[in-house]
């Protein structure tokens, strides 16, 4: 415990662990409250003659759209959008992650070996073409079924990082020992493997939010993310994207948006990867972080 | 290699039925014109009117001939539009890998040598910008830059319309310059992810016992970053690359549209849009074969350069 | 290492290939007379497909219109009653027999196919084969039934026989058929032909000949020099495809390019300042609309339960500030507004019909007396029913996401809510002929004669193109009439008092009239008049003046390295 609490210490006291944090923080409340605040409503089409796709101004500090719509409020909005999305897909990732890599890791056998090839399988397709082709064959799909499909096609590598754990903390000593002692199988792994799991998890989880809210933007790029009038990231890039040239602050924006949110996260999983579990900076461990399709 | 076909199997397995699940067939979406009896019949011709599971077993049958069906969109078979577009998808993430290990590991080892100075933290600094960028806005706005408000770059495509008529000197340089910004743009990418492992490799590797031993002789410091430290490092980053394949075909899908390069990815979202089902099942698991095979040839690769490594 | 072998083999490719090169670049022609140019086409979208009967989109129709060519060409008046409106084509003549139950052409002896063999009546009744038997699946085959053959009275000249007199039977017959050879396509079996690769060599009588087709880089069609009705003035056409509108106006504004369709409206002004390129507008006979369906989803009968309201259909019309909504996408000076269920380019078209005025408080009004009552969030409630109803759009024409937005937002002013259903084009055209939709952002593009209108809103095409199955017996009966009229006058005056019906029956909004706005490079001189069904029809006659021409102007007629 003592050293948990060491740890913690060690975050808020990383350099750049506590802008990252500053600036998360600060996005939930923007999500949260902003959209409350703001003068005009996200999806209010103020003047679709005149007032449409204003350069930025005092009166509007992003400019409008193509439907005269704020485009501050609208990122206000879509920030309340895109980080529930990542957030809600990313906790599916995990706990299904952590689900199958530890009943991987645990049993062994021929349950493992079936397992990995299944998930050797899923890695090899490319996340974004599978994303593409269901989101398109099965259309139209909620945004709850938008969640659910980036969950379930995320939870790949964290398996296999649980698994790693998994395994390494079943050959410890004190393992065999509490299983000498008559400890069932459920409390080996409640009790040992899972907090030892969790700290890649976590780690995975926080580079995970950052990836997501890139991927949900992509597929509202490519016309298969949120629909009409909700305003995520994603969808106000797509309104945006066909004459950016005369409206680059439409694009502009909202990118910059979202390359803020998705570093403040990456920032932050490096500081909780220092600070957490320092054997991760090794690359062979580190390789189930990187990036997926 | 036998795992490696197992993988393939699987994937051919699971794409087919998520595609062939979905509502509708190819035929469904054809204008109105047609009409049903016609429909109908082609239905009949192709099969798309038999239990789910038949059409399963007749499409492994004719995979494992070589036949991958056929396409409606782009009218011939799936194989021949697939051998065209996808050399053009592997010239761009090849030549983007390469640029990346290329500057990447540069990038990292001269971080690690120099651990804390000020090249080290402002170039972290930019490198985990272009880590956080979104795949197709930096396309975008490269795409801003460079075409619209100094237009110095073509806007897409491979080639440029005249460029048959183009001297081999004028042709060659026009190949270039349609290449720069897609390359440029899926490199980006890249580049931060390997320069950050490079640099933690390496800052792993320089403190150890036989560097410090060939410091303590008298080796000059270049020669020990370039000949052992690198050399170490390089096994985990050959690991790496297979890794990076998948994410690297994930951003050719998006730079292949914003810059209107005709290759797998500007293939396959086409081909989803147009219900172009044998395409699309061909394209996942091309894209899945080409993923395991860089694998491959990363363990391959990993194996002849390291005998120590065993698996 | 990839890199380098790929650079190392195109150069060695091309050196080897352009081996005589070097003199091709100051080849002979093209440079100082009146033939010349190269004109290079910026187009969204690929050619998929080109071979006639199977044509389905713009781009296809365009390249078989350059290649291939027709009996008798409608001009841009688009008559379709009779023959007055024909030019003649590969039919230099033709004589009506006395009690119009045939007709014969006699072909153009000079006409000639890019292969040199003669265009031969045999190839006519080939070419009406292919676009009518069912076997073969073509798109044309509904189209053609009043036909009853097609008979080879000597090589140069075909009888076409019909079943019935009608006032269109010149024009179905001629405007639907493109000739092709039999020569080339006749061994394959019609069953076979909707999958042949060997209907991508384009074979044709057309003053363009196909030189190359690369898919998915480019398309070059070369002047056909030994033409029948001349060479074209321009060298050649590249089309060259291109991602999506701001990479095509990057290209025609810097002149790498020389033309793109459907140039982006809000960036027009770029063209008007530009040196390189200027904005030219063409018109179409597409109209868009936003439509009711009339019955609901997957049922076979009936009327939705509000839709079914004629009230409610005109309160709807009634909140949509058409006018501004236009000049919102299209930019404050246009005027293709909607007029009706029509395009304004048709002969029949009336821009004097009465339509539901723009007025919310009169659309409130009307929808409180249909016993639609506004709920506490904003919401009319009808016997605990909401007013809320999903609109059909496509995910990739611009013009419909731009007015779905602005749709929802106007309706949602008087208390109905519209949740958008944007679907790619395939899914679009399916669940349209499925009736599975509410409301609909939809486009009609009917043929230029009145028959096209009963195909639109005839109650006996419920189930084809009739997909909001609207139906009433009077304009049925008016349109009928308005068809089988020999005289335009009459004609005219019948559906104008059946498109009125329409308008009062509010079965759809009409929002606007397709209008093309193009980019184009200031050195082309198109040729005029264009005509509404397709712009390039006349291509054959643009040109690029001596003085104007520039580097690729001058190639010549040189084939391009292969």
């Amino acid at each position: 415990m003592g050293n948990d609490r060491s740890r913690w210490h060690r975050l808020f006291t990383h350099r750049s662990a506590r802008w990252a944090l500053a600036v998360i923080a600060l996005l939930i409340v923007a999500a949260i409250v902003g959209p409350m605040l703001v003068p005009y409503p996200c999806n209010a089409q103020l003047d679709i003659i005149r007032m449409k796709n204003q350069p930025p101004s005092w009166s509007h500090w992003l400019g409008t759209d193509q439907y005269s719509r704020d485009l501050f409020a609208r990122v206000l909005c879509g920030a309340r959008i895109s980080l529930a999305v990542s957030v809600l897909a990313v906790i599916l990732s995990i706990t299904l992650g952590t689900a199958v890599g530890v009943t991987a890791g645990y049993l062994g056998g021929r349950v493992d070996t079936v397992l990995m090839r299944l998930l050797d399988a899923f890695l090899s397709i490319p996340r974004v073409l599978l994303l593409v082709a269901v989101l398109t064959l099965f259309t139209p799909v909620p945004l709850t079924g938008l969640i659910l499909l980036l969950g379930a096609t995320g939870w790949f590598g964290v398996s296999r990082l649980v698994r790693a754990e998994t395994l390494a903390t079943r050959g410890e000593p004190y393992v065999e020992a509490a299983r000498a002692l008559g400890a069932s199988n459920r409390e080996i792994i409640l009790r040992h493997v899972l907090p030892n799991v969790l700290s890649p998890v976590i780690v995975a989880a926080t580079l995970g939010v950052g990836n997501v809210i890139t991927l949900e933007a992509g597929l509202s790029f490519l016309g298969v993310g949120a629909h009409e009038p909700t305003a995520s990231w994603g969808s106000i890039f797509l309104d945006a994207v066909d004459f950016y040239a005369g409206n680059w602050w439409a694009v502009f924006f909202p990118g910059v948006a979202i390359v803020v949110t998705v570093l403040a996260f990456n920032v932050l999983g490096d500081a909780l990867r220092d600070v957490l579990d320092p054997r991760q900076v090794h690359v062979a461990r580190a390789l189930p972080n990187a990036k997926e399709a | 290699m036998l795992q490696s076909l197992i993988v393939v199997f699987l994937v051919t397995t699971i794409s087919f039925f998520v595609i062939r699940s979905a509502p509708g067939d190819p035929f469904s979406y054809e204008s109105s014109n047609i009409s049903l009896a016609v429909r109908n019949h082609w239905r009949d011709q192709f099969g798309y009117n038999r239990p789910l599971v038949e059409q399963y077993a007749r499409y492994v049958i004719s995979v494992l001939h070589g036949q991958f069906g056929y396409s409606f969109g782009m009218r011939s078979s799936v194989a021949e539009a697939l051998s065209i577009a996808v050399p053009r998808t592997l010239l761009l993430t090849m030549l983007s890998l390469g640029l990346s290990f290329a500057i990447g590991m540069l990038v990292g080892a001269v971080q690690a040598a120099r651990r804390g100075s000020w090249f080290d933290r402002i170039s972290s600094g930019v490198l985990v910008v272009f880590y956080s960028l979104p795949d197709f806005w930096g396309a975008l706005m490269a795409l801003l830059i460079f075409t619209f408000w100094w237009p110095v770059l073509p806007s897409g495509g491979i080639v440029d319309a005249m460029h048959d008529f183009m001297s081999p000197s004028q042709a060659a340089w026009d190949r270039i310059r349609h290449l720069i910004l897609p390359v440029g743009s899926l490199t980006l990418l890249t580049v931060a992810a390997i320069a950050r492992y490079q640099r933690s490799a390496m800052l792993e590797i320089l403190p150890s016992d036989y560097i410090r031993t060939a410091r303590a002789k008298g080796v000059p410091e270049r020669t020990i970053l370039m000949r052992h430290a690198l050399r170490t490092a390089l096994t985990p980053m050959i690991t790496l690359a297979g890794l990076f394949f998948p994410a690297l075909l994930g951003g050719a899908v998006f730079v292949e549209k914003v810059f209107g390069w005709p290759g797998m990815g500007l293939l396959a979202t086409g081909a989803i849009a147009g219900r172009d089902y044998d395409l699309v099942t061909a394209t996942v698991i091309v894209g899945s074969v080409m993923v395991v095979i860089g694998n491959l040839a990363a363990d391959l690769l990993q194996m002849a350069i390291d005998p120590r490594v065993r698996e | 290492m990839r890199t380098h072998a790929l650079l190392l083999t195109t150069s060695v490719v091309a050196l080897a290939a352009c081996s005589a090169c070097s003199s091709k670049e100051s080849a002979t022609g093209g440079s100082a007379g009146a033939y010349g140019g190269t004109f290079i086409y910026a187009q969204i979208g690929d050619v998929s497909d080109a071979f006639p009967p199977y044509i389905e989109d713009q781009n296809g129709r365009m390249v078989a219109d350059l290649v291939f060519d027709r009996l008798a060409q409608i001009n841009a008046t688009l008559g379709t009653v009779g023959d007055k409106a024909f030019d003649p084509r590969l039919a230099k003549s033709w004589d009506w027999a006395k009690d119009s139950m045939s007709i014969a052409f006699h072909l153009d002896p000079r006409a000639r196919w890019h292969d040199g063999k003669p265009v031969t009546a045999s190839d006519v009744k080939y070419s009406f084969k292919v676009h009518s038997d069912p076997k073969a699946g073509a798109v044309t085959v509904p189209l053609l039934t009043n036909i009853d053959s097609v008979q080879v009275r000597d090589s140069a000249t075909a009888v076409v026989w019909y079943k019935k007199h009608t006032p269109t039977e010149f024009y179905d017959f001629v405007y639907q058929i493109m000739i092709l050879p039999e020569h080339v396509y006749g061994s394959i079996p019609l069953e076979q032909l909707h999958t042949s690769p060997q209907t991508k060599q384009l074979v044709g009588s057309g003053r363009f000949r196909l030189a190359k087709w690369q898919p998915g880089v480019r398309m070059d069609l070369v002047a056909d020099t030994a033409n029948y009705r001349g060479r074209p003035k321009l060298d050649r056409i590249v089309i060259t495809p291109i991602a999506d509108a701001n990479a095509g106006m990057a290209q025609v504004l810097t002149g790498q390019s020389d033309f793109m369709q459907a140039f982006p409206v809000d960036q027009s002004d770029k063209l008007d300042s530009s040196k390189v390129a200027r904005r030219i507008d063409f018109p179409t006979i597409g109209y868009a609309w936003l439509g009711f369906n009339l019955f609901p989803p997957k049922a076979k009968s009936g009327t939705n339960t509000f839709f079914g309201d004629v009230r409610v259909r005109r309160a709807l019309s009634m909140a949509v500030d058409r006018k501004a909504m236009l000049n919102n996408v299209f930019g404050p000076s246009a005027t293709n507004i909607g007029y009706g269920p029509f395009p304004a380019a048709v002969a029949y078209a009336d821009s004097n019909l009465k339509l539901p005025p723009f007025d919310a408080a009169a659309a409130s009004a009307l929808l409180d007396s249909a016993g639609w009552r506004m709920g506490p969030n904003g919401l009319r409630v009808k016997n605990g029913v909401p007013l809320k109803f999903t609109i059909l759009s496509t995910t990739t024409s611009l013009f419909r996401r731009r007015y779905s937005v602005l749709l929802q937002d106007a309706l949602k002013r008087i208390g109905a809510q519209a949740d958008i259903d944007a679907v790619d084009a395939g899914t679009f055209i399916s669940r349209l002929n499925g009736g599975d939709f509410d409301a609909v952002l939809g486009t009609f593009n009917p043929d230029p004669d009145v028959g096209g209108a009963l195909q639109s809103w005839g109650t006996k095409s419920i189930g084809s193109s009739n997909w909001m199955h609207y139906s009433n017996r009077t304009v049925d009966a008016l349109l009928d009439s308005a068809s089988a009229s020999f005289d335009p006058a009459k004609s005219k005056s019948y559906s104008s008092r059946a498109f009125q019906q329409i308008a009062d029956d509010a079965p759809a909004i009409w929002l606007y009239d397709v209008t093309l706005i193009n980019g184009m490079n200031r050195r082309i001189e198109p040729a005029r008049p264009i005509s509404p069904i397709g712009w390039w029809l006349n291509l054959s006659d643009w040109s690029i003046p001596a003085d104007k021409r520039i580097d690729r102007d001058r190639i010549g007629l040189s084939q391009p390295n292969p």
